[in-house]
């Protein structure tokens, strides 16, 4: 790779990009004003419909769907009365069982879900590490043994060398 | 035609037995005659299956109501293009269309590698043909689409029965974008089965070199490329017809398709180390099985009932089979690596930590950990069932405050990886390499920040864009540059003729580019709004900048259904802007009505209008309002993906000159073992 070197390009690149995104970057601004059933619809983004669309309360609807609506329904009568979240949340849940969580609890058996992406990455990023350092080792010892030596080019007539890319060139066109 | 459509099929399952049985005979005896019978075998098998998927096509076209699956899914007054769809759109069908689909494709491999390949193709359509025996056996004995209505008659027999008309086909599939979605996202599916059959084949035929990747290059890249089209006519689908104001609500059926993406994904980046450095055997192997593993997890998903999804077929017993399946696949695939691992030993090592092959290893990782992420987040409830007795569901709050994170990661090291040279980057050359993207990138979350977005997901997502942009930009910049300067074209004329010089290598870049058109769409979602109106006829609604006003409601009736209709005029500035025609659409067949959203797309946002029904209490006609933020990027977005793939899949332009000049005498040996394996050959694999 060859480092760019006209400032001026460079700077209008920039510019472009900049332009770009001030110009998208404008449907980024929050709404001004919030909207009445904001609690309500916060809250209701936890909870499923329970009619088995498999959509979250607030994002089912389905026409019709007698389910969500009651769900609804309830839902602002508790937030009407002042209910915390919490209230809410128990009462919905015996009412409709576990399942009506959007999302799994954070506490008990539901914890094993939250935690296992992170586990899943960080054991993960030790494996790649350890398999990254185990090779560059690997390669490190076979370099001092002499072994690394037969790796160069120069053993390799420049007959093979323009067979193998004939061959290499076939291999890619199939 | 029924009758004639299940001997086919019956046929079919005979001659792909014999394929798979025919093919062990005679990779064992290596007798030409048994390999050629096999191989023809495996050809009368696909023809067969057209025949019978012809036959339920025409039972179709015919309203041949004497058969339960027509009877099912279509009626007199279907559309015809409709009666097309209307196969793939009930259990007994779409498993049909599985197998047409495998089918084409094996029929191709089969004739593309006739008279090529002879060590390892025998092994190929035995292991293709063990697939199609399996969906055959579904398709003759679990879930026939040929099954006819019978009545029980006096003497004990059962007479025919043919019902007046059908009951019709779903309507939220009665929408154009379903006639193309399923079989992009199946053409998808069934794909890779060819990556899968060869990956498996030359690890049982010890097949040497990387000459099995190469060869099934094209064919994971035109399965990952119709399951990419497959997955975004779908979203594009549910953003459309369901009417939720969303594209993606990470249901059971969805997360099915996006398993194997991940994963193929992975494999098509890990795939190039092997071919450029000989590493990564085992890890390409096993991605390529649990690619087409999840392949078939997700076609069980869909169709077991075990996941609850609006998507899903009918709750059925299938899924036993599936799992059966799975679980041979997985023996067999096990099997073959534990007795052969040894072939599949790297001839390279890493040379330095920060080098291309480390991001590509990172890059899998976050593909894996996604993909496993999103298959137990799909699963949890099954197994908090098992465990606790009690199901919780994991909607899609959980999924996102997952895989956003990881999606940016993803973003990160797709803009790092060109950065960083094979075998090792000096520090030097990070620098050099990373300062410009990295500042623009810096320069342009600034802005943002300047102009008020508070998201911290946006912002950095923000950042990410532009840094993969202008990583991207400057390798075309500086590739086009030295070409210009050689041939003296313009810089747009060097960069095409760079990208046809390295077909693959900057049909990447553009796939890459075409992501990040996505992640930027998928960014808006942050800033979703939406109301919920009672509508008179001329009140109105206020949604951001616009204004809806209902101008008339009314009920048309249509020829398979009867619309119930909204003209909502919409101002700006209390200026008029445009009509949107919301409407819901009761069919006569079916109780479930579809929905037809209003939509006025922008590069901006879109406005995204629903009739939600009329209010119980009032009878009011009720408008839902969403502006949703820059979602139109994700569907250009998907266009590059497409056109980066297209072009990944052409020829080298200069490999082809190579191949023209370069005519290698035929009794030249391989060159396989006469080379030391470090020596780095290929061009044009970046």
């Amino acid at each position: 790779m060859t480092k760019s070197t006209n400032p001026r390009r460079n700077a209008a690149s920039l510019a472009t990009f900049l332009f770009v995104f001030a110009a998208t970057a404008g449907v980024f601004v929050p709404p001004a004003q919030s909207q009445q059933t904001d609690r309500a619809k916060q809250i209701g983004g936890k909870f499923m419909c329970m009619c088995g669309c498999n959509q979250v309360l607030t994002q089912c609807n389905h026409v019709g769907c007698t389910v969500s609506a009651s769900m609804l329904k309830e839902l602002d009568q508790s937030v009407a009365r002042g209910d915390s979240e919490q209230s809410i949340t128990q009462a919905f849940v015996l009412e409709f069982g576990t399942t009506v969580y959007a999302e799994p609890p954070k506490s008990g058996l539901s914890l094993v879900a939250w935690l296992m992406p992170s586990v899943y990455l960080l054991l993960g990023t030790l494996l790649v590490i350890f398999v990254i350092f185990r090779w560059r080792q690997r390669n490190i010892s076979l370099a001092s043994s002499g072994a690394g030596a037969a790796g160069s080019t120069a053993g390799v007539s420049p007959e093979l060398l323009a067979r193998a890319r004939a061959q290499s060139a076939e291999d890619s066109q199939d | 035609m029924d009758v004639f459509g299940s001997f086919a099929l019956l046929l079919a399952f005979l001659c792909a037995a014999y394929a798979f049985v025919g093919g062990i005979a005679a990779i064992l005896t290596r007798h030409p005659l048994l390999i050629k019978s096999a191989r023809q075998a495996g050809f009368a098998t696909c023809a067969l299956i057209f025949l019978a998927t012809g036959s339920l096509v025409y039972l179709f076209f015919s309203d041949n109501f004497s058969v339960a699956y027509v009877v099912s899914h279509s009626n007199r007054d279907l559309a015809t293009f409709y009666k097309i769809a209307a196969l793939w759109s009930g259990q007994e069908g779409s498993l049909l269309f599985w197998s047409f689909l495998l089918s084409v494709y094996v029929f191709s491999v089969l004739l593309a590698y006739r008279n090529k390949n002879g060590e390892l193709m025998p092994y190929v359509g035995v292991v293709m043909a063990g697939v199609q025996i399996f969906f055959l056996s579904l398709n003759n004995f679990v879930a026939s689409p040929f099954k006819v209505l019978g009545a029980p008659a006096a003497n004990g027999a059962f007479d025919l029965v043919t019902r007046a008309d059908g009951n019709g086909l779903n309507p939220l599939l009665q929408y154009p974008e379903m006639v193309i979605h399923p079989p992009n996202l199946y053409s998808g599916y069934t794909g890779f089965t060819i990556p899968f059959a060869f990956a498996l084949a030359a690890l049982l035929a010890r097949y040497p070199g990387e000459k099995w990747i190469h060869l099934t290059r094209k064919w994971t890249m035109i399965a990952w490329c119709f399951q990419s089209v497959g997955i975004l006519l779908g979203a594009h689908w549910a953003y459309a017809v369901l009417g939720w104001g969303g594209y993606w609500g990470w249901d059971p059926v969805e997360n099915a398709s996006l398993l194997p993406w991940l994963t193929g994904t992975a494999f098509l980046h890990s795939v190039m180390m092997q071919e450029k450095r000989g590493m990564m055997k085992v890890w390409n192997v096993w991605l390529v099985f649990i690619t087409f593993m999840l392949c078939i997890l997700g076609t069980m998903l869909t169709r077991s009932g075990v996941v609850s999804s609006v998507h899903a077929f009918a709750q059925s017993s299938i899924g036993t089979w599936f799992v059966g399946f799975l679980a041979v696949i997985f023996l067999v695939c096990f099997a073959a690596y534990v007795h052969n691992r040894d072939y599949l030993k790297s001839e390279n090592q890493l040379d330095s930590v920060i080098s291309r092959e480390s991001s590509f290893l990172f890059n899998n990782l976050v593909l894996l950990v996604a993909c496993i992420a999103v298959l137990s987040g799909t699963l949890f409830p099954v197994f908090s069932e098992w465990l606790s007795g009690s199901r919780i569901s994991v909607g899609s709050p959980f999924f996102n405050k997952v895989n956003i994170p990881l999606g940016l990661l993803l973003l990160f090291l797709t803009g790092v990886g060109p950065l960083l040279a094979w075998r090792k980057t000096s520090l030097d050359s990070l620098k050099r390499n990373f300062g410009l993207p990295a500042i623009t990138g810096l320069l342009a979350g600034a802005v943002a920040l300047v102009l008020g977005v508070g998201e911290f997901y946006a912002i950095v997502c923000l950042i990410l864009c532009v840094f993969v942009t202008v990583t991207i930009g400057m390798e075309f910049y500086r590739g086009a540059k030295v070409i210009r300067a050689r041939s003296g074209a313009s810089l747009v004329g060097s960069a095409i003729d760079l990208t046809m010089r390295n077909t693959r290598r900057y049909g990447g870049y553009v796939v890459h580019m075409g992501m990040v058109f996505i992640f930027v769409g998928l960014t808006g979602a942050a800033f979703n709004r939406d109301t919920q109106k009672d509508m008179q006829l001329g009140s109105s609604l206020q949604i951001g900048p616009y204004t809806l006003v209902l101008q008339s409601f009314d009920q048309k009736p249509e020829q398979n259904y009867t619309a119930e209709r909204m003209i909502v005029e919409v101002l700006k500035n209390n200026k008029q802007i445009m009509m949107l025609y919301p409407e819901r659409r009761i069919f006569q067949t079916n109780e479930p009505s579809g929905t037809m959203v209003a939509i006025s797309s922008s590069w901006r946002e879109d406005l995204y209008v629903v009739y939600a029904g009329q209010n119980p209490e009032t009878q009011a006609p009720v408008i839902h309002a969403y502006l949703n933020p820059l979602v139109k990027w994700i569907w250009f977005g998907g266009a590059i993906v497409v056109f980066g793939t297209l072009v990944a899949l052409l020829p080298n332009r200069r490999a082809v000159l190579v191949l023209s000049g370069a005519q290698q005498p035929a009794t030249s040996p391989p060159l396989t073992h006469a080379l030391h394996p470090s020596v780095t050959f290929r061009e044009g694999h970046d």
